[in-house]
Parts: structure tokens; C-alpha cells; sequence
């Protein structure tokens, strides 16, 4: 019997998903291994009896909670994909405002209708399997995640830094570019794409297990960050995470 | 072997040539900076430029690289996958000569390596002598790799309009035998490359305060130093080091697996010492936890081990690392500090 | 160096593994299983006691495991693997008639032919019985050729000892001294409870005739090569093996190094004597 999959969202911008509607050639291939139950963005029917759950975004409201939990109870495997699943990313920016007035900001004269709690990562509501990161995600990784839940195989995201991605492709460093970069620190497996196209790494697929932080912050400071700006960079992506605070 | 003459105005022509036999590789620009890479048209080729961000080494050993071809139910029997093409790498520097040897040796001792030494095998390698140091982090001199004998199939020096060719090997010589533009060497020509091997030499300093041959017992006395710790805060574990070194050669083998989940592929990668994971075992242990054990290790593996190993040290002065590392973690530095002031 | 000095080299590379079927699975706790496969060409694996292999389980990965069957009993071997990673797990779902890929055997095993004539202390921690074994196998089939034969054997609790038929007979033989500790007993255990370095107290060891051959978890060698010292055994007499990540198994990949020396190709058999100067061994 072929595995059924899910793809939920909470507090994003679905872009994620759009990662996974866009599989186009792939996906027909990876629907001979899996039937998909679930997925607003490409289809009407909604099925509730999925063993893989891919869930995109951050928890931001109460009511959040319950469904992912409801979610968790379900699936035998929960995927959190995406940054905003994953770490809190871009949504936890807020956590460092004012509640009430961000929620006056973006709800406007609705803001009683909806509540708003500090935004965080799924894991920090139930458990977590695995993770697909990034912002948005890799397709390519995204693939390699399933192949891998489909081949008994535990997911294993790279323990290394961006910059080893970075010396395999010969990129430029972007330090010596007159830019700073979190790719030190943050865990590889986009091919480096934002270094690669002229960017720095905004490190939106987290950090590295055991990342040396003090050491790559004297490196940013070295290189023109005050500590404001050190923190300012963490919090696009890591707000959630001490390293932010 | 014979001392060959090429006038500079025709060495367009000359890898034009080649390009019709040849994959060329060369130092081209990226960005304002320099890497390997295969030369579309010969105006591309930077013989004057060094320095490159990695080595030439991935000709031989690319940053990915395909071993095997599998079905995933084992139904029929895997198949070793090596790849190679005939191929000329112009430009190479007397130090990265000087690390392919240090892999040849790595990769043909005990269980010799089809992948890398086939590719190894069908390149032939063009080498060209430095003028001056690359930049203050370059240090061949006192490593001993800033002339180097042998290696290469050609190797040219510049002289006013033209390039003094030595030819190492009798494929070499075949190459601009065929070629026909070559002239004999003169006594003049002999006499102009002595000099101008004597002004590269003046120009290129000593890094090392002390005789590089008394390294491996430096690095023996100073295994429990604590600047090994000092280091270790420093760094990073970014791997930066080990992948633009040209004498690295640590893999990882990975399994990829198609889509359609029964047939796959099995690669190997350019793997770091410095990165966490590098010795950690299935159950957990990690046998190199320590960042300063780590970066213990990439010094005795340059300046000991590999030393003890193929009779030459793993390190060939070329300054990569330094210019790599954000954290400013440099050999000469390292080297000097382990001599303790002696 | 010059390529026309570049050795010739087999296409059929270094990284091909021969395929090998999965004849029997046997569940030892609840953690190991013991394999036994053939290879499909129909040759004996070859293995000197003390040897690992590389196991492909196409598509997950490949894992060193030690081979942990002597090559005195027949043309199958044996691997006893704990479920860990990726490959091993994946091992540990395979049922008999599977498929995998094996290459090796890799390393330096244990100097059978050097131990002959003398008397052999064995001491297993936890998952080290699994390559002790093939060497317990080999000296019990050649039980003539050697001296007295101690084996120890400890583990964290009753229920994670292994080879549960062997440790039965050893014990019944009258020609092995077996003696058998665990760290924390449960209501059935009647036997030693302890680390396994209680096991030395009165033990007798001949200094002048013994070889002890020691295989546990990292943690373990220190206290124990300092018992078997304190028996004053040559440091040359003491044998050990030692896990590392052995990725390629032929000493290229630098994952098992242990200061400047490839555990695949030096080890993972050393004599303590051998482990003197390397400082990261143990």
C-alpha cells in the first residue's frame, strides 16, 4: 500500500508548499510511491487518514496549537517544512515588537478578531521527525527527504556550515566581498544558492549542531557589525533561538 | 630531456591547437578572483594569474564523483563507475605540482584508486613557473616546493617575449613535437632561465623561522600545548581549510537513490577534519569531539603524518587556507609559534 | 610524479562490493540480530579472525561491521549487529533471501599464529564478544593449540549478553574458564554483578605465557589494559580493537585515523605496544 501523504499549513506564506506543488516532472514520479490525501494548494479533496504530514509555517495563535496537535496525533511522521515550521523563522521578528501592536499592524480594524501569541516552531508544540529547511525550501532536498522516509531511511540533514558548500562551488566569500554572511554557522544542503547568486546567507535553514557562534561573531564584528546589527542579523531567520536574544 | 623555446605571441595558437585534442583547463577569472576551469577560448587562459580559491586537484578527484551504480534490491550486480578524459591542465603552479604528487602517492599506495588515477592518468600537465609570491600568506619557498623537478609534462618560464619549456616527460615532447613551433633551446635561452630562476628565487622570502625538515619534531613536542585550545576557540569547523587545500583528500560516500526508488548511485564527496561529524561513529561516539583536536589533527596531518607516511610534508606552502579562513588561523603563524622562539 | 609510474589499475574498482544473501536471521536481544549470509559467487568470505567488512544495503549505505564468525566453521558468515544507523536498522528489517552488497574482508585481524602455544585471556565488553568471537570460535576449534583459555565477559545488564547457547556451553566446558559480570543485575541474575575489571581480583595469569585479547566500548580499555598490566603482561601481549569510522575500508576516505595511522589498514587489531605513541587511541 502506498504511503499517504498530507501537506498542511500554518502561519507562512505557502510558498513551501508552492516548492512542493512545483515538483511538476517529479512529482508524477514520486506519486507512484505515495498517494497525497491532503494538500489545499493543488486539490479539493481533504483526507484525514495520512501516515507522513508535511507542515509548512510557524504557530502564532492559540488556535494553531490544537490543530498541529491534532495533526501530530495522526501522522506517523511529521515534516515540518520550511523555515517557519522549522525554526519560527521570519514570523518570530514579531516576537521582539510589541504584541499588541504588531497585532494592531497587520490586522488593522479586525485586530479583536484574531488573537496572537509570540510566534515559534512547530517543535516547540509537539515533537518534530524531521525537517525540511530553508526559506523557501530545496526542491531537491524536499525529494531526497521522501525518497528517504519511503526507503526506511532517517532523513539526515548536512552537520556542516554553507561555507563548505560555498568552497566546493568556488564561490567568492562573501566576507570577501564587503558583505557579512551567517553561512559559518549555518547548516549546508542549498547548494549554497544565495552566495552562489550574489547574496549572503541570511542562515534561514538554521544553525549547525554545535555551531561556534562567539567565534563567527567576533568574524561579523571584525567585518563592520555592531552588536545590534549581529543580533538584527540572527533574528530573520533564528529569532526563536538564544542565539537571537 | 630537451629545453624547448616558444615565442609568447604564439602560445594562443598553440592552445588552440590543443583545444581541438583536449578538454584545456587553466586559471580563468571569476568575480575578480581565480579558479581552474575549462578554457573556451585561449584569451580565457591567466597564465600570469595564481592563487586560486581551490586546487587543480579536482581534475582527478572532483568535489562529487560517481563510484558505483546499484539496484537498490541488489538484483543485479553493482556496477564501478569510472569516469576520465583526456585532458590538459595548462598553468599548473610549481606547488600544486608538488601536491599532485602528494596524491598520486595517497591515492595509487596499497589499494590503488581507478577513479582518481585514471582521470590522473589521461591529464597531461603543463606546468608554469611562479615570478613572485602569489601574496604574504604564500609560503613554497620554505616548504621546498617552489622548484620542483618533476610532475609535469611541460613546464614553462617566462623570459622577455618568450617561454623557456622544459620538457618532462617524452608525452611532452610529443605534444610540441606535433604541434612544430618549438625551437631548440640556444646557449643564450639556457643562460636567461638561470637568471631568471636566480631574480624568482631573491624575490621569494623564507616564511619559516627555522628548517622546515625540523617540523615533524616542532609538532611531536607541542601535542599537549594549549595553543592547540586557542586555536580550537578560534575556529570556526567551517572545513574552509581542508577544501582548498591541494593536498586533502578526505571523502565521505553517499547513496542516492532515483526516483523511481529501485536503482541508485553511490558518490563520494570532499569531506573536512575539521567538520564535527568527521570521526563520529553510528553509536554516537565521536572519536575527534574537540575543535582543537581537530584542528590538532590538520596540522600533524600536513606537517607529521603525511610526512611519515609518503616522505614529503602534506603542506606545499600555497596559502589557501590562510586566505580562506575568516578566523585568520595561518600555517606560518602556527609553524613559528610551534618553534616556541628557539 | 611522473603518471607513466602510476600503477595499473582494476576498473572493477576498489568500491565494488560482491553481492552476499542473507541466509538466517536470529534475534540475540533486543537490540542485535545475528546475520548470516553467503556470498553469491559461492567463495568463502576469507576472513582472518578479528576482520570487518564493508555492508551495502544498496540505497541506504554502507556500514563497517565486524565479521564476528570464524573462518574454521564453513563457507557463510556471521555479522551480530546492534541497530544503530541508517544501514543497520535497514539490516535489522531485511528477512532471509535479501540482498546485500559486501566488501572486504578489511584490516589486520588478530595474530592467530602468534598466539599459538600460549594461554588466551579473553575480555569482552558489552558488543566487543561480537569480533571476540570469531577468535573464541577459532581457538575453540583448535583447542589443542593452545594454552588455558579465560574468557570474561560483561555487560550493563542481564538482558544485553549475547551468543546466549555459547555462553552456556563455554561455561559447561571444562577447558575455558568463563566468568560473566554485568553492571546492574535484575531479579533472575544469581551471577557476578559489577564492572568487569572485578572479574581480575584472584584471577590467575601467567605473565610469562599469556596473551589477552581485549574488545569493548571505548570507555573500557583503560581500566582493563591497567588490570592486565597489573598482571604484568608485555605491553606487546595485549590486544585490542578498535572502533573507528571506517568509511572506505581501504585507507583512503581519513575517516578512521587515529593520530597518523588508518585504523582500516593498521588495526583494528593493535598490540597495546603498537598504541604507546598514538595519543588519540584510547
Amino acid at each position: 500500500m502506498k504511503p499517504k501523504i498530507a501537506v498542511f499549513e500554518f502561519s507562512s506564506c505557502e510558498g513551501c508548499q508552492l516548492m512542493f506543488a512545483n515538483l511538476e516532472a517529479e512529482i508524477l514520479e514520486v506519486l507512484g510511491a505515495v498517494e497525497i490525501v491532503n494538500f489545499r494548494e493543488i486539490m479539493t479533496e481533504k483526507g484525514d487518514d495520512y501516515q507522513i504530514a508535511f507542515v509548512e509555517g510557524a504557530i502564532t495563535q492559540e488556535s494553531e496549537i490544537e490543530r498541529l496537535k491534532k495533526i501530530r496525533e495522526q501522522a506517523k511522521v511529521l515534516v515540518a517544512l520550511g523555515a517557519c515550521a522549522h525554526l519560527g523563522g521570519v514570523n518570530c521578528m514579531k516576537n521582539y515588537q510589541d504584541q499588541e501592536e504588531v497585532r494592531r499592524y497587520v490586522y488593522k480594524e479586525r485586530a479583536e478578531w484574531f488573537d496572537t501569541i509570540p510566534a515559534r516552531p512547530l517543535s516547540a508544540v509537539v515533537p518534530v521527525d524531521y525537517a525540511v529547511p530553508g526559506c523557501p525550501i530545496d526542491k531537491k532536498e524536499l525529494l531526497e527527504v521522501t525518497k528517504s522516509l519511503l526507503l526506511g531511511k532517517k532523513p539526515s540533514l548536512p552537520d556542516y556550515p554553507v561555507c563548505v558548500e560555498c568552497k566546493m562551488a568556488e564561490n567568492i566569500c562573501v566576507f570577501d566581498k564587503g558583505m557579512t554572511c551567517l553561512g559559518p554557522v549555518t547548516r549546508a544542503g542549498c547548494a549554497t544558492i544565495c552566495p552562489t547568486f550574489g547574496n549572503k546567507c541570511e542562515g534561514c535553514r538554521g544553525l549547525v549542531d554545535n555551531p561556534n557562534v562567539n567565534s563567527h561573531k567576533q568574524v561579523l564584528q571584525e567585518h563592520g557589525l555592531s552588536v545590534q546589527g549581529i543580533l538584527n542579523s540572527f533574528r530573520m531567520f533564528e529569532g526563536y533561538l538564544e542565539v537571537a536574544k | 630531456m630537451p629545453l624547448k623555446v616558444i615565442e609568447k605571441r604564439d602560445v594562443e595558437p598553440l592552445i588552440r591547437h590543443l583545444m581541438e585534442r583536449f578538454q584545456v583547463v587553466g586559471i580563468k577569472k571569476k568575480d575578480g578572483k581565480n579558479t581552474y576551469g575549462v578554457i573556451e577560448s585561449p584569451a580565457e587562459l591567466r597564465l600570469d594569474s595564481c592563487a586560486t580559491i581551490t586546487s587543480p586537484k579536482k581534475y582527478f578527484f572532483p568535489q562529487r564523483e560517481t563510484l558505483l551504480q546499484f539496484a537498490v534490491d541488489g538484483s543485479w550486480e553493482p556496477q564501478a563507475v569510472v569516469e576520465a578524459q583526456p585532458r590538459i591542465i595548462f598553468g599548473m603552479r610549481p606547488c600544486d605540482i608538488a601536491a599532485t604528487w602528494m596524491l598520486d602517492m595517497a591515492f595509487s599506495e596499497v589499494n590503488a584508486d581507478a577513479n582518481y588515477l585514471e582521470k590522473r592518468k589521461r591529464a597531461l600537465i603543463i606546468g608554469v613557473d611562479c615570478k613572485e609570491p602569489c601574496d604574504e600568506y604564500c609560503f613554497c619557498k620554505s616548504m621546498g616546493t617552489l622548484e620542483v623537478e618533476t610532475g609535469y609534462d611541460l613546464f614553462f618560464t617566462a623570459a622577455d617575449d618568450t617561454y623557456i619549456v622544459r620538457t618532462g616527460t617524452p608525452e611532452g615532447e610529443a605534444l610540441l613535437g606535433e604541434w612544430g613551433k618549438a625551437r631548440e633551446a640556444l646557449y643564450e635561452d639556457r643562460v636567461k632561465l638561470r637568471a631568471v630562476q636566480r631574480e624568482k628565487d631573491e624575490r621569494f622570502k623564507e616564511a619559516l623561522e627555522f628548517d622546515v625538515e625540523e617540523l615533524p619534531r616542532f609538532l611531536e613536542d607541542s601535542y599537549r600545548s594549549l595553543l592547540w585550545d586557542v586555536l580550537g576557540e578560534k575556529c570556526l569547523s567551517c572545513g574552509s581549510c581542508n577544501l582548498v587545500c591541494p593536498t586533502c583528500y578526505c571523502f565521505n560516500v553517499l547513496d542516492e537513490v532515483k526516483l523511481n526508488l529501485s536503482e541508485g548511485e553511490r558518490y563520494r564527496v570532499w569531506d573536512s577534519c575539521q567538520l564535527e561529524g568527521f570521526a563520529k561513529v553510528a553509536t554516537g561516539e565521536n572519536f575527534r569531539e574537540r575543535r582543537g583536536d581537530r584542528v590538532r589533527h590538520r596540522f600533524f596531518r600536513k606537517g607529521k603524518y603525511m610526512k611519515e607516511m609518503f616522505g614529503r610534508f602534506g603542506c606545499v606552502g600555497c596559502g589557501r587556507c590562510t586566505r580562506a579562513c575568516l578566523v585568520h588561523i595561518n600555517p606560518i603563524e602556527v609553524y613559528n609559534q610551534l618553534k616556541g622562539g628557539e | 610524479m611522473d603518471a607513466r609510474l602510476l600503477p595499473t589499475v582494476d576498473l572493477d574498482t576498489i568500491f565494488r562490493p560482491r553481492l552476499a544473501q542473507l541466509l538466517n536471521v536470529e534475534e540475540m536481544t533486543a537490540k542485535e540480530k545475528l546475520f548470516t549470509f553467503q556470498l553469491k559467487d559461492g567463495t568463502p568470505l576469507g576472513q582472518d579472525p578479528g576482520q570487518f567488512v564493508e555492508v551495502s544495503v544498496f540505497g541506504i549505505g554502507e556500514a563497517p561491521i565486524s565479521v564476528s564468525s570464524s573462518p574454521t566453521r564453513g563457507d557463510t558468515f556471521e555479522l551480530c549487529v546492534r541497530a544503530v544507523g541508517n544501514v543497520t536498522n535497514a539490516l535489522h528489517r531485511m528477512a532471509p533471501g535479501a540482498t546485500v552488497g559486501i566488501r572486504g574482508p578489511f584490516g589486520q585481524g588478530f595474530p592467530v599464529e602468534e598466539m599459538r602455544g600460549r594461554n588466551v585471556l579473553f575480555v569482552a565488553g558489552g558488543l566487543g564478544l561480537v569480533p571476540l568471537r570469531s577468535l573464541i570460535h577459532a581457538v575453540l576449534d583448535m583447542r589443542q593449540d593452545f594454552g588455558a583459555v579465560t574468557i570474561l565477559y560483561g555487560t550493563k545488564n542481564p538482558s544485553e549478553l549475547l551468543f546466549r547457547n555459547e555462553l552456556a556451553q563455554w561455561e559447561a566446558r571444562d577447558d575455558v574458564d568463563y566468568q560473566v559480570t554485568v553492571d546492574v543485575a535484575d531479579e533472575s541474575w544469581r551471577g557476578n554483578v559489577g564492572v568487569i575489571t572485578t572479574l581480575f581480583r584472584g584471577l590467575p595469569v601467567d605473565p610469562r605465557n599469556t596473551v589477552a585479547v581485549i574488545v569493548g566500548p571505548p570507555v573500557m580499555y583503560r581500566f582493563v589494559i591497567r588490570e592486565v598490566l597489573g598482571k604484568g603482561l608485555p605491553m606487546g601481549r595485549i590486544l585490542v580493537s578498535l572502533e573507528r569510522r571506517m568509511k572506505c575500508g581501504v585507507g583512503k576516505c581519513g575517516h578512521c585515523q587515529i593520530n597518523g595511522v588508518y585504523v582500516c589498514q593498521k588495526g583494528p587489531v593493535f598490540t597495546y605496544s603498537e598504541l604507546r605513541n598514538l595519543q588519540e587511541a584510547i
